[in-house]
Formats: C-alpha cells, sequence, structure tokens
C-alpha cells in the first residue's frame, strides 16, 4: 500500500487545477473559433453559398428549336432538317472508358482525334458529363453502335439536327449555309438575342433571313442530383420552330440554268419582268453548302478559299463587270429621251472614229456604212454609239444610267451584294484628282471603260425595257410561313420607280432588241427561235484595254484571265415578256457566239418548263 | 459481492444526458441523410440505434468494475489491441482502397478506434508509473514505442487521420503531465522526422487531400469538391435552416459521405446557424464536463484517464467540425457520438464508461 501511495507524492492537484483552467480556457477558445467560422459561413456568406445550392441543383436545359425550310416557289423543299448522329461517352457509366473505346474502334473507324478526346476526359473529374467522340457518324456505324449498345456501357447517342441542301451545289449562293456563331458576330447587335453554340446563318438566305428561319428556343428546368441525373422537370417551355422561307426560284428552272452552264465560270439570273422576281440564279463554279453542316475541315475550307475562281463568291451580285455592247441600250434611251436624236437619226460608220488624237474603232473594221438607231443596236455598231456618247457627255450618261438602277445595291434579299461604278467627272476627280477626258466618254458609250455593273442590276435594267419602263426591285422571297403553312408575311412586287423613258422611246429600243435576235446581221441571232419571240444584247467586255487601234488576236492566243468576258441579256416573247435571263460567261470571248446558246438553252428550257405545266394544270 | 451504495448515488446523469442527446440528434440526422436513398437496404439510422445500445451495453460493464482495475490491466488491453491491429494487417477488409476492418462474425469492426482509447488507458497508467522518477530520455524512447508500433500499423492501413489522432492523445497526456521541456522538444522534433516518412506511405489520394487543403482551388472538381460542397451545404443552411429533411445538398447527395465524415455538414444545413449553435453548446458542455471530472478525480491515474478520454472527445470535434468547414484537411475523423459507424460509437460509449468511472468513484477511498 505505501508504494502506492509514494507514486501519489508528486500528485499536487492544486498545480493540475491551474492547469485545467487553463485548458478550459484553450478548448472554448477553440469553440469560439469553430463558432465563429460557422457564423461566416452561414450567416456572412449565408445568401451566396444558398444561391449556390441551388444552381447545384437545378440546371436550365436549352431546347433547341428546328430551323424553319426553305421552298421554292412551287412549294418543293430546297433545305430540310436531318438527324445527324454524334457519339459520346459517359465515363461514369463507361467504368473503364479506354477498353470502351477500342471496342467502338473495333466497330467503327473513330480516328486518332477521337482516342485522344476520349483519353482526355478520363483526366477531367465531373465523370457523369457526356464527352463527344465523334460527330455526325454515317448510319452503317450508327447500325453497328446500337447493335452493340450493350458491349459499350456509357455510350450514347445524340440525335442532333442539321441542314440538308437538297440540291447541294446548284443553290449555294442563293441558299447560303449555317455555322455556329463566332465571337465576332456574338458582339453585334443583329445578334443580339443568340448565345455562343447556337447556329447561325453565315451566307446566302441562310444569313439575311436568319431571323425568319432561327426558331425560338425552349427550355427546361430541370432538377439534378449530384450524378447530373434528371430527378424532376420543374417547368419546360416548348421551342417553337423556324418559319419556313417560300422562295420566288423555281427549281426546275434553276437546274435548266446549271446544266445549260456545263463547266464555265460566270452566272446566269432570271427575272420575271412584270414583277422583279427571280425565278433563278446560278454562279458557277459552286461548292456544297453541305460540307458546312457540322463544322468544315481546314483542307476543304482551304481549298474553297483559295481556288482562283471564287466558289464562295456570288457572282450574280457580287460580281462587277464592264457591260459592254449591253449598255448601248442605255445610251440610246438617253439620247432617245434628252430628244438628241429620233429613232430617224442615221449616222455614218466607216469603222473609226476620232476624238482628239485617239482613234477608236467599230468592232466591224470596214464599217457598216449609214445606220438608223435601229441597225446600229441589231449590229451593235460601235460608232454610232461613240456618236451618241459625245453628245450626250459623262454626266447625262450617268443620269440615266442612275435612273436605270446602276450605281447602287438593287437590294435583294442575299448579304454581299456590290453596288457596281457608274463614273462621272466629279468621281473621276474625286477618286484620281484629274479633269474627266472626253476619250473617256467614248469609252463609256459602249459600256467599256470605268463603268461597272453586277449582273443583277443589268438584267433588272432589261426587264425596264421589256415591262415598259418599271424599276422593279428584285425579289428572292416570296412569303414566310409557319410550318402548318399559315402565311406569316408576304413580299409583293415593289416598284422601285417608273424610269423616265417615254413608253414610245421604249417601244423603239424593244424593237430594235427583236431586231438584234430576229433579223439579219442581228448579234444575237443564237436565240432565234422559229416562234421568233425572243429580244437581246450580247455584249463583250474588255477585261484589259485593248488598244483600240490595233487588231484583236485570236482568243486562244490570250492566256485567260485576260480573255474578255461574254455576255447576253435577253427577254421573251416580244409581246408582253414573262422572261428575262442576263448570261455572262466568265474569260469567254465574244458574246453572241458564247453566252447567247447559254441563254438560248435556258429560254427554250423556260418555255418547255410552262408548256409542261400548263398541260398539266389543264 | 457487496456494492457500496455511493456508486449509485454519485453516478454521473449529467454525462449520460448529455451524451445520450448528442447520440439522438445524431439518429435524426442520419434519418434525414438516409431519407433519400434507394429502399431495400436496412436504414443507417436503424443500425446506428443497435450500436448506441450495444455501447450503453459496454458503457455500463465498463463503469462497473474500477477503474483502477483497468489500469492495472492496460499493457493487456494495449497487446490485445495492437494484435487486433496486427489481424488487420494480414487478414482485415478492403474498403475505398484502404484495409481497416475486421470481420467479427456478421459485423466488422475497426480497430484503430480500440486503439484511441487503449492509448489513452495505457499512458495513465505508464505515466502514473513514472510520475515521480521524472521523465528522462528512456522514458521517451518508451513512449515512442507504445505510440510508434500502432501508430506506424495505422499509417499502413492507411489511415493517416486516426494515426495522427493518437499523436495528438500522446501529446496531450504528456502536455497534461508535465513532461520536461527537452522531452517535449524530442518528442516534436521525433514526429517531424516521422512525417516525411508517412508521405511515402500514404495513399496518393490522401497526399492530394493534404495538397488540397494546402490549396484547396488546386482541383476544384477532384478531391477539393468535397470541401466546397461541404462549405456550400452548411453555408447555404443559413441563420434558420432549409428545415429537417429539407436539406438540397444533402438530399440529392451533393454532399459526400453524409452519414460519417460529413453528418454535422447535413445538420447545419437543414437546421442552420440556431441547431449548430445548440449542438455546439452541447458538446461544449461535455468536454466541460468532463474537465470537471478530471478536476474532482480522486486520484492522478484517474484524472489522467479521465484527461486523455476527454481530450479523445474534444479533438474528435476540433478536428471533424474543423474539416467540414474547410479550415482542416480532410482526415476522416467522424464526429464523437454524432458520426455513424459502429466502432466508434462503441469505443466512445465505453470512453464515457471511463468517465463515469472516474466521476462515480471520486469519493470512495482506495481499497
Amino acid at each position: 500500500m505505501s508504494g502506492k501511495q509514494d507514486r501519489l507524492t508528486n500528485y499536487d492537484p492544486v498545480k493540475f487545477r491551474k492547469k485545467i483552467q487553463v485548458i478550459i480556457w484553450l478548448v472554448s477558445l477553440a469553440f469560439f473559433l469553430l463558432i465563429a467560422r460557422i457564423w461566416y459561413l452561414q450567416v456572412v456568406r449565408g445568401d451566396d453559398l444558398r444561391k449556390r445550392s441551388e444552381n447545384n441543383r437545378v440546371r436550365i436545359q436549352e431546347i433547341k428549336p428546328l430551323r424553319g425550310l426553305i421552298m421554292d416557289t412551287h412549294g418543293n423543299i430546297l433545305v430540310d432538317n436531318q438527324s445527324s448522329f454524334d457519339i459520346s461517352i459517359i465515363p461514369e457509366d463507361a467504368k473503364d472508358v479506354e477498353d470502351v473505346i477500342n471496342k467502338l474502334t473495333k466497330l467503327c473507324d473513330l480516328g486518332e482525334e477521337a482516342i485522344s478526346c476520349g483519353k482526355a476526359s478520363l483526366k477531367s473529374g465531373r465523370s457523369f458529363v457526356p464527352v463527344r467522340i465523334c460527330k455526325n457518324i454515317d448510319r452503317d456505324k450508327l447500325a453497328a453502335v446500337e447493335t452493340n449498345s450493350l458491349d459499350l456501357p456509357g455510350v450514347v447517342v445524340d440525335v442532333v439536327p442539321v441542314r440538308e441542301y437538297i440540291y447541294g451545289e446548284m443553290m449555294a449562293h442563293i441558299l447560303g449555309y449555317v455555322g455556329n456563331i463566332s465571337s465576332s458576330e456574338l458582339g453585334k447587335d443583329v445578334y443580339s438575342g443568340y448565345r455562343s453554340n447556337d447556329i447561325v446563318g453565315k451566307y446566302g438566305i441562310e444569313k439575311s433571313l436568319g431571323r425568319y428561319l432561327k426558331g425560338e428556343s425552349g427550355g427546361e428546368q430541370v432538377e439534378v442530383d449530384v450524378a447530373g441525373r434528371r430527378l424532376n422537370v420543374l417547368g419546360e417551355v416548348k421551342p417553337v420552330s423556324g418559319y419556313n422561307v417560300v422562295l420566288n426560284i423555281d427549281a426546275d428552272l434553276q437546274k435548266i440554268c446549271r446544266d445549260a452552264f456545263q463547266k464555265k465560270a460566270g452566272t446566269a439570273i432570271v427575272m420575271d419582268p412584270r414583277t422583279g422576281s427571280v425565278m433563278a440564279m446560278v454562279s458557277k463554279p459552286s461548292f456544297d453548302p453541305n460540307l458546312f453542316n457540322r463544322g468544315i475541315s481546314g483542307d476543304k475550307w482551304e481549298k474553297l478559299t483559295e481556288d482562283s475562281l471564287c466558289p464562295l463568291q456570288n457572282r450574280a451580285i457580287s460580281g462587277q463587270y464592264p457591260p459592254g455592247s449591253t449598255y448601248k441600250l442605255i445610251v440610246a434611251a438617253a439620247a432617245l429621251e434628252e430628244g438628241l436624236i429620233t429613232e430617224n437619226t442615221e449616222i455614218f460608220c466607216d469603222g473609226t472614229y476620232q476624238m482628239g488624237n485617239r482613234t477608236f474603232r467599230c468592232w466591224k473594221k470596214r464599217g457598216h456604212g449609214m445606220v438608223s438607231l435601229h441597225r446600229a443596236i441589231v449590229e451593235s455598231c460601235d460608232v454610232y454609239f461613240y456618236h451618241l456618247g459625245e453628245m450626250l457627255g459623262v454626266d447625262k450618261l450617268a443620269e440615266y444610267a442612275g435612273k436605270f438602277g446602276f450605281g447602287y445595291k438593287t437590294g435583294i434579299s442575299l448579304p454581299g451584294e456590290k453596288k457596281g461604278l457608274v463614273p462621272t467627272k466629279e468621281w473621276k476627280m474625286r477618286k484620281y484628282g484629274e479633269p474627266w477626258q472626253k476619250g473617256e466618254t467614248t469609252s463609256l458609250s459602249i459600256g467599256q471603260g470605268f463603268t461597272l455593273v453586277t449582273p443583277l442590276q443589268l438584267l433588272r435594267a432589261y426587264c425596264v425595257i421589256a415591262n415598259g419602263g418599271i424599276l422593279y426591285k428584285p425579289r428572292l422571297v416570296k412569303k414566310i410561313e409557319t410550318t402548318d403553312g399559315q402565311v406569316i408575311e408576304t413580299f409583293p412586287p415593289e416598284k422601285e420607280r417608273i424610269v423616265s423613258v417615254s413608253k414610245k422611246n421604249i417601244d423603239i429600243l424593244r424593237y430594235a432588241l427583236w431586231g438584234a435576235v430576229n433579223e439579219p446581221h442581228g448579234t444575237g441571232w443564237a436565240l432565234k427561235r422559229k416562234e421568233k419571240d425572243v429580244c437581246g444584247k450580247t455584249g463583250t467586255a474588255q477585261v484589259v484595254g485593248m488598244p483600240q487601234d490595233e487588231e484583236k488576236p485570236d482568243i486562244k492566243e490570250i492566256p485567260y484571265k485576260y480573255r474578255d468576258h461574254a455576255l447576253f441579256v435577253c427577254f421573251a416573247p416580244y409581246k408582253d415578256p414573262t422572261i428575262a435571263t442576263l448570261v455572262i460567261v466568265e474569260h469567254g470571248g465574244h458574246g453572241g457566239s458564247v453566252s447567247a446558246p447559254i441563254a438560248r438553252r435556258i429560254v427554250d428550257g423556260y418555255f418547255n418548263l410552262e408548256q409542261k405545266r400548263g398541260k398539266r394544270e389543264g | 459481492m457487496k456494492v457500496d451504495r455511493r456508486l449509485f448515488s454519485n453516478f454521473d446523469w449529467v454525462l449520460l444526458g448529455l451524451v445520450l442527446l448528442i447520440s439522438g440528434i445524431g439518429i435524426l440526422n442520419l434519418y434525414s441523410s438516409g431519407y433519400n436513398l434507394c429502399a431495400g437496404r436496412e436504414p443507417l439510422y436503424m443500425k446506428q440505434i443497435l450500436w448506441i445500445l450495444l455501447g450503453l451495453i459496454m458503457m455500463i460493464i465498463v463503469f462497473s468494475m474500477d477503474y483502477r482495475i483497468i489500469i492495472r490491466h492496460a499493457y493487456i488491453i494495449y497487446a490485445v489491441s495492437l494484435l487486433l491491429l496486427l489481424l488487420v494487417f494480414f487478414y482485415g477488409n478492403m474498403t475505398h482502397g484502404s484495409q481497416r476492418w475486421l470481420a467479427l462474425g456478421g459485423f466488422s469492426f475497426q480497430p484503430s478506434e480500440l486503439m484511441k482509447l487503449t492509448i489513452v488507458i495505457v499512458l495513465a497508467r505508464y505515466f502514473n508509473d513514472n510520475i515521480d522518477k521524472g521523465y528522462n530520455f528512456g522514458n521517451l524512447v518508451t513512449l515512442l514505442v507504445i505510440l510508434g508500433i500502432p501508430f506506424l500499423l495505422i499509417v499502413k492501413q492507411p489511415d493517416l487521420g486516426t494515426a495522427i489522432f493518437l499523436v495528438i492523445l500522446v501529446f496531450c497526456m504528456a502536455v497534461f503531465v508535465g513532461v520536461g521541456r527537452k522531452f517535449l522538444v524530442c518528442f516534436i522534433s521525433g514526429s517531424m522526422i516521422l512525417t516525411p516518412l508517412c508521405w511515402f506511405l500514404i495513399k496518393d489520394y490522401q497526399r492530394e487531400r493534404i495538397l488540397t487543403f494546402l490549396n484547396p482551388e488546386r482541383d476544384p472538381l477532384g478531391a477539393g469538391y468535397h470541401i466546397i460542397q461541404s462549405i456550400i451545404a452548411i453555408g447555404s443552411g443559413g441563420i434558420w435552416g432549409k428545415g429537417f429533411l429539407q436539406g438540397t445538398q444533402t438530399q440529392l447527395r451533393f454532399l459526400p459521405e453524409q452519414q460519417t465524415d460529413f453528418a454535422f455538414s447535413v445538420f447545419a444545413e437543414e437546421w442552420g446557424f440556431l441547431g449548430v449553435f445548440v449542438l455546439m453548446f452541447i458538446f461544449l458542455a461535455l468536454v466541460l464536463w468532463g474537465l470537471k471530472i478530471v478536476r474532482h478525480s480522486r486520484d492522478f491515474p484517474g484524472a489522467l484517464m479521465a484527461f486523455g478520454v476527454t481530450m479523445f472527445v474534444f479533438w474528435g470535434i476540433l478536428i471533424n467540425i474543423g474539416m467540414v468547414i474547410g479550415i482542416l484537411p480532410v482526415v476522416g475523423i467522424p464526429l464523437p457520438f454524432f458520426s455513424y459507424g459502429g466502432s466508434s460509437m462503441i469505443i466512445l460509449m465505453m470512453g464515457a464508461g471511463l468517465l463515469m468511472n472516474v466521476s462515480m468513484r471520486r469519493f470512495i477511498l482506495q481499497p
């Protein structure tokens, strides 16, 4: 017992009580610190953290709307929505992601990119978020994946709507294409309602009518658990599909135009002169807008953008050409209307025209002899118009060019339209700081020199002659409809102005155009149908200023890019024309021999179609 | 056998009341956190009730025999505990990448929990045996051996949290008995040498957790995710809480390990600062009551043992709450009497039994 007592000799309760007092203070301090921290979290940061807990459990999931369809004037679908299939992997369900990817690779060739992407997903922490492995797989691969789905845990197939351009390259320039919104577009006011990852029109109708086609996104408020599993749908707003757009384009006619062109580069437009409706518009070479559906590859994009023939450019509205002899009609209209000549005014053509110390030539070396206005247009006598140009002067010419719609945009609903160029004295002074030379007016009067027009402007001006004096706004879009066919908006013909050229003078010009096709020596002989109903005018646009006093070399000896553009504009029938068409073959040479046959096929094709449809309806 | 009547009149009802109160709140909390779990499995709160009942039986056994008898058999208890740890080392069950459990029939048992209590008993004996001689270098070596064997076995499991917990308990008791400054310096430097050693013994995920604690933004979706979700859960409770069974973080299982390590976060989310304040008050009362027992204990070994058990409870509270509120690393120390866990509940009940044992015998003279 005593030993045990001894052991306690050093035990001094008083000393230990002091220690315990200190420990009580320390323990209380520790509790105080814990409570202070909890106070900070729950009271100071409470609201903020409560929001974060709400964000944790409620997610807004966007439901994308279907983009509107685009149809031709007869209701044929031009752009549809197709399902594209994406393969994603949810690492959480896949367990062994690498193994699953290997199996997938065996089933269908995924490519290196997919595999490295899948491996990267292994490292990311939130394993319940699907990782996209492969975009837009074809149906064979889809079938392989679906039939083996039991062996592929965690593999899910997402259905994503994509645009299908049914006619491929045939209408690429009209319809355009879509793509993910870019960061620079997101910053613009026009795209204010859009979010990143949205699909927007990048070109053509897809772009210019994007606001109709887009539709309204819906959304779901979903309660999810930690694994991202959907537990409850708290609320849902259904998406609204985009409106359908009906164009004035006639797909059959478009096809005729495309086929008539074969492999040449250039453009053809068909318009209804009575309304300004654009019935066909072809620009060659073209591209396949389906390439852009799910992101175009770098190689293909480079090939498109670096092609010297610029397949992405819509030549019908963005190409600017000297109008050549087709411009003579405008000069003639101005001279008639200003009273400088009458239809009987005759001028002698000996094949040359002297302006100062320069000699200008007629395309016919020996000259046309005495020519009236009618013959001058029919045979496209240059000298006659040199004289008219001198009489009118550059600014009067420009005034009439403006009346016929040159020098500014037509306002067609397509992006990228150019405005051409109508030179004036003032313009030259501003641009070059030099006064206007009289010889330059001489060039202008046969559509060479500074003047630049877009094909659409030129055709529209000819429609004025065809319809007796009305300048219409070219219309590509007929109406906007809802998915169930309810009309939202129509686009009736829009008269931009009545051109101030008298009916009588227009008739003179129209008759001359008829003559150019149907009379002997007419330059547009290629269009002479048995009905004798086509009016037209050839044109040859110089690409490089050939010295007027030298003989032209043979076309085959000129390098391609310096060859002349071949133009042809025509309308039919002579009385009450229903179709006007323009054909430009780039670097094709002479208008009458290259463009006119294409125009012929288009005009023939158009009347055949009309006949067939008439029969069907009859 | 003649039983002193004073044992009954001095029974520590306050301690029992506090322990049962905390356990009761713990059961409610478990009910909530298991509320939306898939059905078909026996709910955890039912199992916890079973553990509490088992614990109460063990508590009665522990306070029925005089604590001096327990202290006398300290080394035997220590040897048995070590043996169990060794068994874990060879036959233990692997769960979540660590080997901590020993299957005993239908139950599994965690000997590292037992070791927490054992170390308290063995130190009470050891310091009491050596108090007169003062504590020299030889004592230090012996102490490091007593601590070192279970420490290494537990680190190897690996269970770094429990291993460090043992070091903390030994340190606190050493400070309490008043070992010399030199002794403490040696002890601390010894631990400093052991720490880098641990770095090689622990698993990758544990290294990750320590690195993440040092810099929580390092991996917000990986290891840091637990802490962030816990802080969101606690903070979103606000002053009044979201209400019982209404904690979204809990019910939608954004909160990890919500029945064990993060049980406190569940409580804080649903009951808010008010509930937390009350719970913390009860915990503080429990610790202070333990210190009161130390202060009034009749002899040195009793005081030492009561102090060790009180520190066991105190550090459990501090480390667990510290980690769920993001001021300590996530080391997997349960909240005493509150978190789900059979071994920990039974051991803590036995610890409470030891406290009661010391408390109710404070007026009885030595036999």
